[in-house]
């Protein structure tokens, strides 16, 4: 039942785009004492039935750029070989670090857009009271 | 001139096509590594350096993702890392709260999310890094 529910939260975060998977990993490592890597495998199965739904969605509406995808997504299944090939070999306190690090720099990058927000938002309202005065 | 025009044109298609191969390799590893994640770049990368518009850029990341996870997933599968109790479960639940999440999640500003959801990151990266 637990298991659901962290699916079901996880699911929740993945519709706003920001990674739900992240929530999923974390959740089912320090929850329920799962080892990171089936944790990690728990993740790409999490993510196939709702991706294809989302794919048929977007497709319909003429959303994705075909022939960029293509693309990246012949030289990503190379990347995913090689990426998958290092997690599987490496030692799980080693691979929990590097996703800690991970983490890490993705709120970093997060706290840099919400300045960046903040600052646009800020210089909109200083022009907005300009033009009323 | 025309010509010079051409080919600064076929330049920038060169280099585009660099980028795409860079993105996509970069996306495939870390998605290989850690399983998710593989968005969080191929998002940016493609509103910052191909000038695509949020939403397009939201749909062909799916696109691009889903390849890599399925061959991610074959290595995982092959190294016996898949429990299947817990992905079904996990995966049952995902579908309801992506539904839940596409109705409801549109009523709270997103910023108020990003912020709750930074948070989150810093306390888990903590925990991942130093426990």
């Amino acid at each position: 039942m637990i298991k659901i529910l962290i699916g079901i939260l996880s699911g929740i975060i993945s519709g706003t785009g920001m990674g739900g998977g992240t929530i999923l990993i974390f959740l089912l490592v320090y929850m329920l004492g799962i080892e990171q890597h089936i944790a990690q495998a728990t993740n790409l199965i999490f993510f196939i039935p709702t991706s294809i739904i989302a794919i048929i969605i977007n497709i319909k509406n003429k959303n994705i750029a075909l022939q960029s995808a293509v693309l990246i997504s012949i030289f990503g299944i190379l990347g995913a070989i090689i990426g998958a090939n290092i997690s599987i070999n490496i030692d799980v306190n080693i691979l929990r670090k590097c996703f800690g690090i991970f983490l890490a720099i993705i709120a970093i990058h997060e706290i840099y857009t919400i300045i960046k927000w903040y600052k646009k938002q800020k210089t909109r309202d200083n022009k907005k009271s300009e033009s009323e005065k | 001139m025309c010509i010079k025009n051409e080919n600064l044109q076929k330049i920038e298609n060169m280099k585009n096509i660099t980028r795409k191969i860079i993105i996509g390799i970069l996306a495939g590893i870390v998605s290989g590594l850690f399983s998710t994640g593989g968005g969080m770049i191929v998002v940016p990368a493609l509103i910052y350096l191909l000038n695509m518009e949020d939403k397009k850029a939201r749909g062909t990341s799916i696109f691009c993702i889903l390849p890599m996870v399925i061959t991610s997933g074959f290595f995982y599968y092959k190294s016996n890392y898949i429990d299947w109790n817990i992905s079904i479960l996990c995966a049952i639940g995902g579908m309801i709260g992506g539904y839940i999440g596409a109705k409801v999640l549109k009523k709270i500003p997103v910023q108020y999310l990003k912020i709750a959801f930074t948070i989150f990151l810093i306390y888990a990266s903590y925990k991942m890094i130093f426990q």
